[in-house]
C-alpha cells in the first residue's frame, strides 16, 4: 500500500466530512485484494485506534460495460450479457430482463405455465445457491472455515442440477424472451427430488451449527445496526431491509411468473444488525425450498415457449419441412425481432434485493437502454453509514452481511 | 405498448399525487402520463427539488433508482428518470407505490439539481450518471467518477461513444482529450 497518496485522500470530501484536522487519526486502505471484500472492493478508512471514523468505498474494479454491451446486441442476445451482472444469481437477472421485454412486446400473458413454474423453481434454486455462498463466506470471515466447505458442497448440488438442465453451471442464459431456451431433460425430476429430499436436513444441520453459535452471536449481534427508516432512506432492499423489520419482498408485493400462487412467508427480523440479516437469509433458504417443492408438485406439462415464430425460432423438426419456418428462423438469427417503442421499469426479488431494470425501446431490434437498479450497489453504499463507530475487525462482518456482488455493483 | 392496466389502489394514490404536482408546479410540469408500469411526470430540471418535496410529503420515502437515457440524436437528448417509491414500513407485506419523475436537462450542458440532501443514496447514483453520461448534479459535494478510472476521458454510455476502441486507448494516461476511434 505504499502507493497510497495520503495528501490526495485528505482532500477527498467524503473522508473529511465533519472531521476537522484531527492529527491522531490514521488513514488506511483496505482492499482491493483483501479476502473479506469478496471480490474487488477498496475501502479507505480513517481510524482512531481500531475504531472506524469514516469509510469511503471505491468501486468500479469489475466494470465491464454490461449496459453498453446490452445496447449493442439483439433483444434475445442481450440475455447472455444480462446474466453476467450478478454472477451468483444469474437467473434472477435474466428473469427481470425477459419479463421487461415480454411486457414491452405485450406477450407477458401468453407465457406457458410450464415455463413459468420452471422459471420460479430455477430462480429459487439460484436464491439458495447464492445465500449459501453468502453464508459460507460470511462464516469464513468470522473464522468458521468448515462452514464454507459445507455450504459450497450444498451449492455444488444445485449447480449440478443447473448443469444437467442448461449445460452451464454458472451463466445459464436459460430464460429467453417468450419462455425458456429448452425444456428440461429426462431425469431432471429425479435429480430435483433428490435435492428436495436432502436439503432440509442439511439446512437444519447448518442452522444447528450457526444460529446459536456463541462466536457468531458475539461477532454479529449489535454490529452494523441500521434502523428501518435509515434503511429505507439508503435504499436498502432484500434481506438487508427485511433484517431491519420491513416486510418488503417483491415476490409478494408485485408478483410475477405466478409467485402469487405459492405459499411462502416473508422472512423478517427486527434487530437491524448483522445477526438479523444472517437469520433472514437462513430462513429464506427454507422458504425458497418450500417454493421449489410446491413448483415440483404442480409441475405442469405443455410447451415451454410461446407459439409465435416472429419471436421464438421454430423447432428444428418444423424447419426441416416448412419453408416459412426456415425464413422465420433465418430472420430471427440474422436480425432478431423488433420491440415496440416504450419504456418499462420491471423489478424482481433477487437474492440481494429489489433488482430493477428500466428498459427503453426505440422500436428497433436492439434495446435502446437497459438500466439496472443493482441492489448490491445501493446496499454497499450504506457501508459509509454503517461502518463509523465500529471496530475495523467488525467491518469484515458488516461487508459480509450486506452481501455485495461486484459483478452487479460495477456491471 | 400493452393496453392500460386497470386503475388500482396504487394508481388512485399516484393520480392524487399528479394532481398535487400540477397544483404545486404549474407550468414546470411538462407532462403527466399514466404509463403501463406506473404513473410518471415530466418536469423541468429547476423544479426537481420542489417536486421531490411534494412527493416526500405524500409518503414517497425511497429513491429506488436514477437511470439516464441518451436519446441521441433526438432532442432533448438526455432523460434522467427517478424511480421513487412509497414504502410503509409497518405494513405486512409492504406493497410499494411507485412513481417516475423524468427530467430533461440541456443537451450541451446537462445539469440537474442534486438530491443528496434529500436521499443519501442518490450520492452514488448521481456519480454514476456523471461518470457514464456526463450529467452534472448541482449541489453534489463529491461529483467524481465512480466506475471508470479517475483520469478517463469521455462518457462511455453516451450513444456517440463507440463500443470498441484499440488497446492503445486504454494505456494509462493515453488518449488525452481525444474521442476514441471507431473500430467497427
Amino acid at each position: 500500500m505504499s502507493t497510497l497518496d495520503l495528501s490526495k485522500l485528505e482532500s477527498s470530501p467524503d473522508l473529511l466530512i465533519s472531521q476537522g484536522d484531527d492529527k491522531d487519526s490514521l488513514v488506511i486502505s483496505m482492499g482491493p485484494q483483501h479476502p473479506s471484500t469478496h471480490g474487488v472492493l477498496r475501502v479507505m478508512l480513517k481510524l482512531d485506534g481500531e475504531t472506524v471514523i469514516t469509510s469511503e468505498s471505491e468501486i468500479g474494479y469489475l466494470h465491464t460495460g454490461i449496459e453498453k454491451q446490452a445496447e449493442n446486441l439483439f433483444w434475445q442476445q442481450a440475455v447472455t450479457v444480462v446474466d453476467r451482472a450478478d454472477y451468483l444469481a444469474p437467473l434472477s437477472n435474466s428473469l427481470c430482463y425477459v419479463l421487461a421485454v415480454e411486457k414491452l412486446l405485450g406477450i407477458d400473458a401468453q407465457i406457458p405455465v410450464r415455463a413459468q413454474v420452471l422459471r420460479v423453481i430455477f430462480t429459487e434454486l439460484t436464491r439458495i445457491a447464492s445465500h449459501l455462498v453468502q453464508l459460507g463466506t460470511h462464516a469464513m470471515d468470522l473464522g468458521a472455515q468448515s462452514i464454507f466447505m459445507y455450504a459450497f458442497e450444498m451449492r455444488e448440488q444445485i449447480l449440478r442440477i443447473m448443469e444437467f438442465v442448461t449445460g452451464a453451471r454458472m451463466h445459464q442464459s436459460w430464460f429467453r424472451v417468450g419462455g425458456l431456451a429448452l425444456d428440461v431433460p429426462v431425469g431432471f425430476i429425479a435429480l430435483l427430488d433428490k435435492f428436495i429430499e436432502s436439503f432440509p436436513e442439511r439446512l437444519s444441520d447448518m442452522r444447528a451449527i450457526l444460529e446459536k453459535n456463541v462466536i457468531i452471536m458475539d461477532r454479529l449481534i449489535g454490529v452494523g445496526r441500521i434502523s428501518a427508516a435509515d434503511a429505507i432512506a439508503w435504499g436498502l432492499t432484500g434481506p438487508n431491509l427485511r433484517g431491519s423489520g420491513v416486510a418488503y419482498d417483491v415476490r409478494k408485493a408485485l408478483p410475477n411468473s405466478g409467485y402469487e400462487n405459492y405459499d411462502f412467508d416473508i422472512c423478517v427480523h427486527d434487530g437491524g444488525d448483522c445477526y438479523s440479516r444472517f437469520v433472514v437469509r437462513l430462513n429464506e433458504m427454507y422458504q425458497a425450498w418450500r417454493i421449489i417443492k410446491q413448483g415440483r408438485d404442480r409441475f405442469p406439462g405443455g410447451p415451454v415457449v410461446i407459439d409465435d415464430p416472429k419471436i421464438v425460432p421454430p423447432a428444428k423438426t418444423v424447419i426441416q419441412h416448412s419453408m416459412e419456418a426456415l425464413i422465420h428462423h433465418f430472420k430471427l438469427v440474422s436480425s432478431g425481432f423488433n420491440v415496440p417503442e416504450g419504456r418499462i421499469y420491471q423489478s424482481v426479488e433477487s437474492p440481494r434485493g429489489e433488482l430493477g431494470m428500466y428498459v427503453v425501446s426505440a422500436g428497433g431490434n436492439k434495446p435502446w437502454r437497459v438500466r439496472w437498479r443493482p441492489p448490491s450497489f445501493y446496499n454497499l453504499q450504506a457501508l459509509g453509514a454503517l461502518a463509523p463507530g465500529n471496530l475495523i475487525a467488525d467491518l469484515v462482518a458488516i461487508i459480509g452481511s450486506l452481501d455485495p456482488v461486484f459483478g452487479e455493483v460495477d456491471r | 405498448m400493452p393496453e392500460q392496466p386497470p386503475v388500482g389502489a396504487e394508481r388512485t394514490r399516484t393520480a392524487a399525487l399528479l394532481d398535487s404536482l400540477r397544483a404545486a408546479l404549474g407550468d414546470d410540469l411538462l407532462e403527466a402520463v399514466s404509463a403501463a408500469d406506473m404513473d410518471e411526470a415530466a418536469i423541468v430540471p429547476s423544479a426537481l427539488l420542489h417536486a421531490v418535496d411534494v412527493l416526500r410529503s405524500a409518503g414517497f420515502n425511497m429513491l429506488a433508482d436514477i437511470g439516464v437515457v441518451d436519446h441521441h440524436p433526438l432532442s432533448p437528448r438526455f432523460e434522467v428518470a427517478y424511480h421513487i417509491q412509497a414504502i410503509d414500513a409497518a405494513a405486512k407485506p409492504v406493497v410499494p407505490v411507485r412513481f417516475r419523475l423524468r427530467v430533461f436537462p440541456d443537451d450541451a450542458e446537462p445539469v440537474v439539481p442534486s438530491l443528496v440532501s434529500v436521499w443519501p443514496n442518490s450520492n452514488w447514483a448521481e456519480r454514476e450518471a456523471f461518470d457514464l453520461f456526463g450529467i452534472r448534479f448541482d449541489g453534489h459535494l463529491n461529483l467524481k467518477r465512480i466506475l471508470m478510472p479517475d483520469d478517463w476521458v469521455g462518457y462511455p454510455l453516451r450513444k456517440d461513444y463507440p463500443l470498441r476502441g484499440t488497446d492503445r486507448d486504454f494505456v494509462a494516461g493515453g488518449r488525452q482529450g481525444t474521442v476514441p476511434p471507431v473500430n467497427p
